[in-house]
């Protein structure tokens, strides 16, 4: 059985002979080729070999598309990358300085031909020319409601969001809309078989339940809606989910839920109840100075939660470069051992 | 009246409507209750209260602390100047993000929630050197360096926290300065503060309140 075959079982509730295992690594692609972040980031060919290689390395299931969270700035003329040589770039120029930037804002019409994708493009091009059919391909899309954090920080989006003037907020969400729903059919264009949907926003660790009803909520019915739910996986941007999982299936019938590692899994796969593929996400921050006995303890308590029943899969969250190589090989190793099914 | 007050002034910023907030503390100033009673008596003990929601199972979402931190150092702004006596300064604090973090959100609302209990902020932005956590802290008499990272590696760099605990201790200034670190990562590996050499952390902007409470105490007060 392939990994994207094993997927698929996991999300149909098949038979399978393990769950699947994704794990979660973006900057180590450039310590593994000897090349510092600004080079690495700069080639999709650069990426999609690291992604290839490191899945070879360790046995993991999954490739990821994404080359880091805050690219999407680049679309609306994000001109710096802050770039450090022991974690991810930060986007280092906000397009949205004031509110009355959002009137002059200009979404990309077309995602797919635009110059920021050319890169991304090339990286699942070769993915999945070496391993499409065999490996899930994934992309990382950015929600309409949390767009807005990687134009103008969220600093400031978060007052404008709350207490600012409703008809800029609004004119700025129908923009990050239009470019979500945009990027999401490019990334399926070239290749991707899953959608990472990252919404902090359609998490009550964000916002409180109420809001998230009344203004959240629409929102990402409207998302889910406009861009399909083929392979589409509802994450809070390793903010907690449980709380609004109930909501959420019933509102857009979502096909799987990426839960935080601050999530109880037992409740996660609980409130799901079957009705959709359930992800548990190791809390990958304290691993760094684990040791592989602790990593598959670990491992080993969230697989036994989530794997009775069916329809479960075990990742992490983008993890931190400082993570030790011994950890992330008794990570797949851990998870594969308990992970395994009676196909 | 005061008690009423309160009541819905806390409500209100649970319920993250800021407007119906101030508007309630106007109504009381112009019913005539005094500047001080609308600090001390209302925005104080709402924070208080908010601390111990912040602290329970559902706790508080950010953007409650945003709005709570945000309405209550306005109205403490607003209150201070009507005041009959200037109120004494609970301590100093000097907040920044750590090198290579250009997070500002979480160092705002922790530093609206401090203003909102007397202690005196001096935002320093983003992306500050250790060096200048430290001389910053020296030169404004503040006994708390406040160190806030959103990302792992900006959390454990040599040039944040671990930075400012080098330089103290180099100096011999730990006695008189103490550290505290807040942000995502801390919340992932509640050991992490110990491993970046902090005195303490908070798991959000309105626990830091008590938090740093404490550590002006142990520094030796303001």
């Amino acid at each position: 059985m392939n990994a994207l075959a094993r997927l698929h079982a996991a999300m149909e509730g098949t038979p399978a002979d393990r769950i699947p295992v994704f794990c979660n690594l973006l900057d180590q692609g450039a310590r593994l080729l000897g090349i510092g972040p600004r080079e690495y980031y700069a080639s999709g060919e650069h990426v999609a070999e690291a992604q290839l290689r490191m899945r070879e390395k360790y046995g993991y299931d999954n490739l990821w598309g994404l080359f880091y969270v805050g690219r999407e700035a680049e679309f609306f003329g994000c001109r710096e990358m802050v770039y450090a040589e022991d974690g991810p770039p930060n986007v280092g120029h906000m397009v949205i300085r004031t509110v009355e930037d959002v009137p002059r804002l200009e979404p990309p019409a077309d995602v797919l031909s635009h110059p920021a994708f050319e890169q991304p493009r090339k990286c699942f091009d070769i993915l999945r020319r070496e391993a499409g059919g065999r490996f899930p391909i994934c992309a990382y899309v950015t929600a309409t409601m949390t767009l807005p954090v990687l134009l103008m920080g969220m600093e400031r989006w978060l007052p404008l969001l709350l207490t600012g003037p409703r008809t800029l907020r609004d004119e700025l969400l129908a923009k990050c809309h239009d470019f979500f729903v945009s990027q999401v059919r490019a990334c399926r264009a070239a290749g991707a078989d899953v959608i990472v949907y990252s919404n902090p926003f359609g998490s009550t660790d964000l916002v409180p339940m109420s809001f998230f009803r009344e203004q959240s909520l629409p929102w990402i019915e409207r998302d889910i809606e406009a861009a399909g739910r083929a392979g589409l996986v509802y994450y809070g941007g390793a903010a907690r989910v449980n709380p609004v999982i109930e909501t959420v299936l019933e509102r857009t019938r979502v096909e799987a839920f990426y839960l935080s590692p601050l999530d109880d899994v037992a409740e996660g796969r609980a409130r799901i109840a079957g009705r959709a593929l359930c992800c548990a996400a190791l809390n990958d921050i304290p691993m760094i100075d684990w040791a592989p006995a602790q990593v598959e303890q670990e491992v080993k308590r969230l697989v036994e939660a989530g794997k009775p029943g069916g329809r479960f899969l075990f990742g992490t969250l983008l993890m931190p470069l400082a993570i030790p190589e011994v950890n992330i090989r008794a990570l797949v190793a851990a998870a594969c051992r308990y992970g395994a099914l009676d196909a | 009246m005061i008690q009423h007050l309160a009541t819905g002034f806390a409500e209100a910023i649970v319920d993250t409507d800021g407007d119906k907030a101030l508007q309630l503390v106007r109504q009381a100033l112009a019913a005539g209750v005094s500047p001080e009673q609308v600090v001390f008596e209302v925005v104080v003990p709402c924070m208080d209260h908010l601390c111990g929601l912040a602290a329970s199972d559902g706790g508080l979402s950010v953007a409650q602390h945003f709005l709570a931190a945000q309405i209550s150092s306005d109205v403490v702004d607003a209150m201070l100047p009507r005041f009959r006596r200037a109120p004494q300064v609970a301590g100093r604090v000097v907040i920044g993000t750590a090198v290579g973090d250009f997070h500002a959100l979480g160092k705002r609302i922790v530093s609206g929630c401090l203003s909102a209990h007397m202690i005196e902020v001096t935002d320093l932005g983003m992306n500050v050197p250790a060096e200048r956590f430290v001389e910053q802290a020296l030169a404004r008499d503040a006994q708390v360096i406040a160190v806030s990272s959103m990302m792992v590696h900006t959390a454990r760099g040599e040039h944040g926290c671990r930075g400012v605990r080098r330089i103290l201790r180099e100096r011999r200034l730990e006695q008189q300065l103490k550290v505290v670190v807040g942000g995502a990562p801390y919340r992932f590996d509640e050991r992490l503060f110990e491993v970046v050499e902090a005195d303490a952390w908070a798991r959000s902007a309105i626990e830091a309140v008590p938090v740093v409470v404490r550590l002006v105490g142990e520094a030796g007060g303001p």
